[in-house]
């Protein structure tokens, strides 16, 4: 990596080991990156603890979603999936365990997949991308179960309500879907639509109608992108509360009280549910992509952002930045 | 008694001592009646302790006889009485025998020691003589062994073996049947032998004298002959000149090059035999010369004596000039001792890099006496005219042509580190203020001359023609390229200034056949400016700017390397389109920059990669025709006809969670599609 490709790096994808000791990150090169968070956070740490313990090209296109199951990493790249040991990669082996690839129609251009979820309850692996289409895959044999249909464009983010099982995806054409009692039934989809557009204050035409950022609390929604983030109540189908930030988000959590969210702008914003803006906490990188939370440690218990930009920043207390690991 | 013995009838008791028995006993025989008495005689007859006994007796008989006259004289006898006088008589008697004892005892006693006296004086002899033979004998061993070692000269001679000499030596000297038995006439045989021999090689070594002497002086009236043919010669060179220059065999000129050679300076001489060299081997289009006052060269070159009178002199003049004028100021002395210091040797090379369109790169190598460091100065004399381009004037400017050859390699500083000490001493701050009128010391000058300075220690060791020789063909080679580039570039901003992006014809396939952008302006900026602008992004030196389009303005700044086009040229672009975005703002035209930095390996063209420029900027027009094609957003909130009409044949306008644009052209299907 010169320090031109470094320049013109983006970071687009970061997941948690399950210990809670590892964070992996996917950038549009291709390549993940594997850091020791322990090593970074300890009283001890130099700056080559801040360098990934591990680098290795995953990819032939852009990782652009990575998550973590129990003991397994499962990156995303030019329309495959592979799914990598975490054990294997903390002694840096960089053999990946499978590869699969969902059944696209078109062969001309390949589609990306944007956005992967775990389906824990039949152990199935949700995935959306490029070709307008959500393939569920069955972790145990690997087969495609099944596809749902229904965007016009491509499918930017995917969501799960835990409790009634149902799926959310929101994507390009400016709706979000909602899906349910999908898993073992291919023909039975109940799918309503939300269209975000047709609400007069969430929508941004100078942006477009995109939604880029979609996330669950079983009662209550979070969608954003290219219209303003807003926060919905599920039950009623209606907007709460808008959150007047001035860039497109990207990605958006429930944290404890707070909403974090992150996207074009250099700063993580931190927002009440009533609908203010609390805080903007600056960052290294000029637009973020990528905002994850270590839950599953909780000694490291820290909060990671990347975006356009070689760095990415860990917040020990989510008031500031901390420092930045670099690829 | 004995003189009269006839006379004498009595009879007499002759007594004498043992010495004279004999004479008494003889004078005794011629008188008769004469009895003798010899007292040593019956002194052997006697037993000594029977006289002991008769000593014991006798003494108590005449105790007994005076205790006896004792108790008579008591028991009150008369004076005279019969019986006391009668144990008186008898005690008499008694005393004589006592008498008669005493002198028995000292005659023993006498005889005793006599005989004593006669065997030591025996054993006194014997001892005597025992001494004298020990002495003798020890005498006889000292000089027997004085034999034995007896070294006689005749062993130090060194002989040849014997078996050598019996089969070497003729007969009549080695006469084998006697030395055969005899070690000495052996021996014998053998010196003569070797006497003889001595003798021959004697004769010989001093014939063998005698040859050399004579081939000597054969050898002196050779070499005499042969200088006196020198002039001959010289003269016969000058006559062919005309002819070498007929038959274009320059055989004059290089001899006078190398004549000339001789006074170089050890850098420069060794960077000018690498150079003939190289230029002989590989490349033809190289040409050394040597220019420069040989003269002086040679009057730097004198042995120090003649110098240190001609110094001895000149001081003495000056001291006297001194006080007939002021003294010159502090300032000027030290800047005289600068001038010295800077001071260059008079003689220089000059290495001709032609290229293949005729133009030359000229090379003036100089060599800085005091600081042992090799400079240059550089001229271009270009085939084409290159008045055109007002922005290229940095391109070919002398000063700058040569910067960076090599990464980091700016000669600017000297690459000594001892000339830092020699400058604090005269006050010189920094070497970059000499520079223009000195040359560049730059370290690939230092290299092909020799010349190698370590960062560790000031110490440089004398210039290595191995290190010359490894540099030579990579910087030749190196500066044909920065020539060739350079014009290229040159080239290029002329057709740029006039708003015409020159694609070549073997890079057209990397651009659709159909651009709608155009290249508007083409300016100079400086690094200041530069810095200060929005897009800013980092690195390094050379600058210009322009923006293209009508309705929307596409800025770039772009920054170019020395080294180009080794190092890709850095593209930083700001959009003024409904507001105004940068690449630090907008993802897509951070992808843009991208696509025209980071790809050089499609973009640089064929070797040597003088396009990569003017592709770099094609692709950016191509990158902005797509990115304001596909740009769907109307201000109003309604569809209405785009403002860009889409022209380009794309498969999506939009993927990824950024959703960039397809700025990747594909060829030869001609559509965009995304990375």
């Amino acid at each position: 990596m010169g320090p031109v490709e470094l320049l013109h790096m983006s970071v687009f994808s970061q997941t948690f080991s399950p210990c809670g000791r590892f964070l992996a990150a996917g950038n549009n090169y291709g390549e993940i990156a594997v850091f020791s968070l322990s090593a970074a956070l300890s009283p001890d740490a130099t700056g080559m603890s801040q360098k990934p313990i591990l680098t290795f090209a995953a990819h032939e296109g852009p990782v652009f979603s990575l998550i973590s199951t129990d003991t397994h990493l499962l990156s995303a790249g030019n329309g495959e999936i592979s799914a990598w040991s975490w054990a294997e990669l903390t002694k840096r082996s960089t053999k990946a365990l499978w590869t699969r690839r969902p059944n696209y129609k078109t062969s001309l251009e390949i589609p990306e997949i944007n956005a992967m979820i775990v389906n824990s309850k039949d152990n199935s692996l949700i995935v959306g991308g490029g070709d307008n289409n959500i393939h569920i895959m069955d972790m145990e044999t690997g087969t495609f179960k099944s596809v749902l249909q229904g965007h016009k464009d491509y499918i930017h983010c995917l969501s799960f309500r835990e409790r009634e099982g149902e799926l959310l995806s929101g994507g390009e054409d400016g709706a979000v879907r909602i899906w349910g009692e999908l898993i073992a039934h291919q023909c039975l989809q109940k799918s309503l639509l939300v269209s975000v557009t047709y609400l007069g204050e969430c929508t941004r035409p100078q942006f477009g109608k995109w939604i880029g950022c979609l996330t669950t609390d079983s009662d209550w929604m979070l969608c954003g992108g290219g219209p303003a983030l807003s926060l919905w109540h599920l039950r009623s189908m209606s907007p709460t509360s808008v959150f007047s930030l001035a860039g497109c988000q990207r990605e958006a959590v429930f944290y404890q009280d707070l909403i974090l969210t992150v996207g074009e702008g250099p700063y993580v914003s931190h927002c009440v549910p009533g609908g203010t803006v609390k805080a903007q906490i600056p960052s290294s990188s000029p637009s973020l992509n990528t905002l994850t939370l270590n839950l599953n440690s909780n000694e490291h218990r820290v909060m990671t952002t990347a975006g356009s930009s070689d760095q990415i920043d860990v917040f020990t207390n989510f008031s500031y930045r901390a420092f930045s690991l670099s690829f | 008694m004995s003189t009269d013995p006839l006379k004498k009838r009595k009879t007499k008791v002759i007594r004498g001592d043992g010495g004279t028995p004999e004479t008494k006993r003889i004078r005794g025989d011629a008188d008769q009646d004469v009895r003798v008495y010899n007292e040593e005689v019956e002194l052997e007859g006697r037993d000594t302790e029977q006289d002991y006994i008769l000593y014991k007796s006798t003494c108590e008989a005449v105790a007994k006889l005076m205790a006896e006259i004792q108790d008579l004289k008591a028991s009150g006898a008369k004076e005279g009485s019969m019986e006391v006088e009668e144990r008186r008589r008898r005690g008499s008697v008694h005393f004589i025998a006592l008498k008669k004892l005493n002198r028995m005892a000292h005659m023993r006693l006498k005889k005793a020691r006599d005989q004593t006296h006669e065997a030591k004086q025996r054993v006194d002899v014997l001892h005597l003589q025992l001494q004298n033979l020990l002495y003798e004998v020890l005498h006889l061993q000292k000089e027997i062994g004085k034999c034995l070692e007896f070294r006689s000269q005749h062993e130090e001679i060194e002989l040849v073996s014997v078996d050598e000499f019996f089969q070497e030596a003729p007969a009549e000297i080695s006469r084998p049947h006697l030395t055969k038995e005899d070690p000495h006439q052996l021996t014998l045989a053998r010196l003569d032998w070797e006497l003889e021999q001595r003798k021959r090689l004697a004769e010989q070594y001093k014939s063998s004298l005698c040859t050399k002497e004579k081939i000597l002086k054969g050898i002196e009236m050779k070499k005499e002959y042969l200088n006196s043919l020198q002039p001959g010669l010289q003269a016969i060179m000058q006559a062919s000149l005309p002819v070498q220059e007929y038959l274009s065999m320059p055989f004059e000129r290089v001899q006078k090059q190398a004549e000339v050679a001789r006074h170089l300076p050890p850098p420069l001489y060794v960077l000018l035999v690498q150079a003939s060299a190289y230029g002989q081997a590989c490349d033809t289009n190289l040409s050394v010369s040597i220019s420069g006052d040989v003269d002086e060269a040679k009057a730097l070159s004198r042995p120090p004596e003649d110098s240190q009178d001609d110094e001895s002199d000149s001081d003495a003049e000056e001291e006297q000039q001194n006080t007939k004028r002021r003294r010159a100021t502090v300032g000027v002395q030290l800047d005289d001792k600068r001038k010295e210091m800077l001071k260059r040797h008079p003689l220089s090379l000059c290495i001709e890099l032609n290229c293949k369109d005729g133009s030359i790169l000229h090379l003036f190598f100089y060599y800085l006496m005091n600081l042992n460091i090799l400079t240059v100065k550089v001229k271009v004399s270009a085939s084409a005219d290159l008045s055109g381009a007002i922005s290229a004037g940095e391109l070919l400017n002398p000063e700058s042509l040569l910067n960076c050859l090599y990464a980091s390699d700016h000669g600017q500083e000297t690459p000594n580190p001892a000339n830092r000490y020699q400058f604090d001493k005269v006050g010189i701050v920094s070497f970059a203020d000499y520079v223009a009128e000195l040359g560049h010391p730059y370290v690939w000058v230092q290299s092909l001359g020799g010349l190698h300075f370590s960062s560790d220690s000031p110490q440089v060791e004398g210039p290595h023609s191995s290190l010359s020789a490894s540099h030579m063909e990579s910087t030749m080679k190196l500066l044909r390229g920065r020539l060739q580039a350079r014009l290229a570039l040159h080239k290029q901003f002329s057709s740029l200034e006039h708003s015409i992006v020159p694609v070549s014809n073997e890079c057209q396939h990397l651009f659709p056949a159909k651009v709608v952008s155009r290249l508007a302006h083409w300016t100079m900026m400086s690094y200041e400016e530069f810095l200060a602008s929005r897009c800013t992004q980092v690195i390094l030196c050379l600058f210009y700017w322009r923006p293209l389009w009508v309705s929307a303005r596409l800025q770039a700044a772009v920054v170019l390397n020395p080294r180009y086009p080794e190092i890709t040229p850095l593209f930083s672009l700001s959009l003024l389109w409904k507001g105004e975005r940068s690449g630090r703002t907008d993802d897509n035209l951070r992808a843009m920059e991208s696509e025209v930095n980071v790809f050089r390996s499609e973009l640089q063209g064929p070797r040597p990669g003088l396009q990569l420029l003017t592709n770099q900027m094609q692709r950016l027009c191509v990158c902005l025709d797509v990115y304001l094609e596909t740009e769907s957003q109307v201000c109003d909130g309604s569809e209405g006809p785009r403002e860009f009409p889409r022209e380009k044949m794309c498969l999506r306008t939009a993927r990824g969670p950024n959703r960039l644009k397809p700025f990747k052209y594909n060829h030869p299907q001609g559509f965009f599609s995304h990375r």
